[in-house]
């Protein structure tokens, strides 16, 4: 069985249990405050405070922390090695060889750590601790277009199968005698005997899809019913008008103190 | 204003809302196999411009910016880019409608074509790398000075991008040359997202170009800039021709739904 194109844990937490568009406001409103808060150490400090302990609460601390380690990282060494080092003119910390280290450009480098830290962190958060389907179904509630959640559901349910069709189309061509290893020139030409089958192959089911989503009242204007229910309370509630409130608050803070 | 709305409700049709999921798979699937590859391109976005080409510069639209988020799951670092992805869907649609993937275009133009992609691109590097910084404000070197002194580089560069033009795209410069135009819009506008949100570097092996670009003394956002200018219209280029050749291989009736 292949894995679900989602980086979805499932556990049983308080944070699983929370109605999405909760934990969708939360994401956004960290996303904001990451992009929009002038503090360097700000970032920093609301991973620590905010991210942190919920994923812990959430039972994922484990996992999050490993997929923040490995996607923040190539980001954070790329950025201190050219922007802490080639930056133009500054202060100089200390000098090795031709390079020295600008104080200009490690604080800059700091800050960009931080906000790409925190954007990740709160974008795996949310992804770990919230199922697509659930999340798509609390936002066709408030009018979100059937439409858009069919194509959000149904990419996330056939990227596995396209995913191991690619796998399959690579090892017949192998087996056939496609070389896909050596120069540049020989695993460039392999691209083509590779990506024909498969965008042709799924093009022409296409077609029979389309037919088989209408015979299943695709079109339908009539409101539908679902299989999972999702749970809502007041304070929930609450909370997401104090968070959109918040959000907006530090958005305009930040255009008058600028 | 309706017949606006009405032709944007017009591209997305049952066949369309099913085509999109299958888009966004094969962006995924190729840009995979690339990488298994180990060649230097992205080729991310080839389901999003056959669902424009096939389908209209809406649905291109709608199709890139759902990749990019719905990758985002997996690969966070691609989500902020989903306004570049839609307008690559969005620029695929309008250059199939203009007719540049159903027309066959004559060699000498796609020589022509590739030569002065690949003499600009030169013209480019070299001026970002000869850039002068005087009391703190860029002075790029002159024209003709960089003709004369590089001007080795630049027949070599009108040679292999001749040369390309004529082996590589052969009779699809229409579709090639839309790429580039997309492929050049994209970098200047995944640019500013590079430089602030993600502090002018790409997590990946082209930072070895910002680093040099950065050296030189160009500021964060002409260094990022700079980067997507190197990459990206190459890489769309590339993308829109392999469409262009998916294309003629489908059955006439699939491009008729």
């Amino acid at each position: 069985m292949n894995s679900p194109f989602s980086l979805y844990v499932a556990r049983e937490s308080g944070l699983h249990h929370l109605h999405p568009l909760t934990k969708l406001t939360l994401t956004f409103g960290l996303l904001i405050a990451a992009l929009a808060l002038p503090w360097i150490w700000a970032t920093y400090i609301l991973t620590a405070l905010v991210i942190v302990p919920l994923s812990v609460w959430g039972h994922i601390a484990r996992p999050l922390l490993r997929a923040i380690w490995t996607t923040v990282m190539p980001f954070a060494i790329s950025v201190f090695l050219i922007q802490g080092l080639l930056w133009g003119s500054g202060t100089e910390l200390f000098r090795l060889g031709p390079v020295s280290l600008k104080q200009e450009g490690f604080v800059f480098a700091t800050a960009s750590t931080g906000r790409i830290l925190m954007i990740f962190g709160a974008f795996l958060l949310f992804a770990m601790a919230t199922r697509p389907d659930t999340l798509m179904i609390a936002l066709k509630q408030i009018g979100f277009p059937g439409g858009l959640a069919y194509i959000i559901v149904t990419t996330i349910q056939i990227v596995p199968r396209f995913q191991a069709k690619a796998n399959t189309i690579l090892d017949a061509q192998r087996s056939r005698g496609l070389e896909t290893e050596g120069n540049i020139l020989v695993r460039a030409r392999a691209l083509l005997p590779l990506v024909m089958p498969l965008v042709l192959g799924s093009l022409v089911d296409v077609e029979e899809r389309a037919i088989a989503v209408e015979a299943r009242a695709f079109n339908s204007k009539r409101r539908e019913t679902s299989l999972v229910e999702i749970t809502d309370s007041q304070t929930q509630q609450i909370a997401r008008w104090l968070m959109m409130g918040l959000t907006v608050g530090i958005l305009i803070a930040r255009v008058i103190w600028r | 204003m309706n017949n606006i709305i009405n032709s944007i409700k017009k591209e997305f049709t049952t066949t369309t809302l099913v085509l999109i999921p299958v888009a966004i798979a094969i962006n995924i699937a190729i840009g995979e196999l690339v990488v298994r590859l180990n060649l230097p391109v992205y080729l991310d976005s080839i389901g999003t411009i056959l669902v424009g080409v096939l389908a209209g510069p809406w649905a291109g639209l709608v199709t890139g910016a759902l990749a990019n988020i719905i990758w985002g799951l997996i690969r966070p670092s691609s989500a902020p880019f989903f306004y570049v992805a839609a307008v690559i869907g969005l620029m695929a649609g309008l250059a199939g409608r203009w007719g540049a993937f159903n027309r066959e275009s004559p060699r000498w133009l796609s020589v022509l074509i590739g030569a002065v992609f690949f003499f600009s691109l030169a013209m480019f590097i070299l001026a970002f790398i000869n850039l002068q910084v005087v009391d703190g404000f860029p002075v790029f070197p002159s024209m003709a000075g960089l003709l004369r002194q590089y001007a080795l580089v630049f027949i070599a560069a009108l040679i292999i991008g001749g040369a390309i033009g004529y082996f590589l795209l052969q009779n699809g410069a229409y579709a090639g040359s839309a790429g580039l135009i997309t492929g050049v819009v994209a970098a200047i506008i995944s640019a500013p997202t590079v430089a602030i949100v993600f502090g002018g570097v790409t997590g990946s092996g082209t930072d070895l170009l910002v680093a040099a670009f950065r050296a030189s003394g160009a500021n964060i956002l002409a260094s990022a800039l700079a980067q997507g200018a190197v990459s990206d219209p190459f890489d769309k280029m590339l993308s829109f021709m392999v469409v262009w050749i998916i294309l003629r291989s489908l059955p006439a009736r699939f491009k008729a739904r």
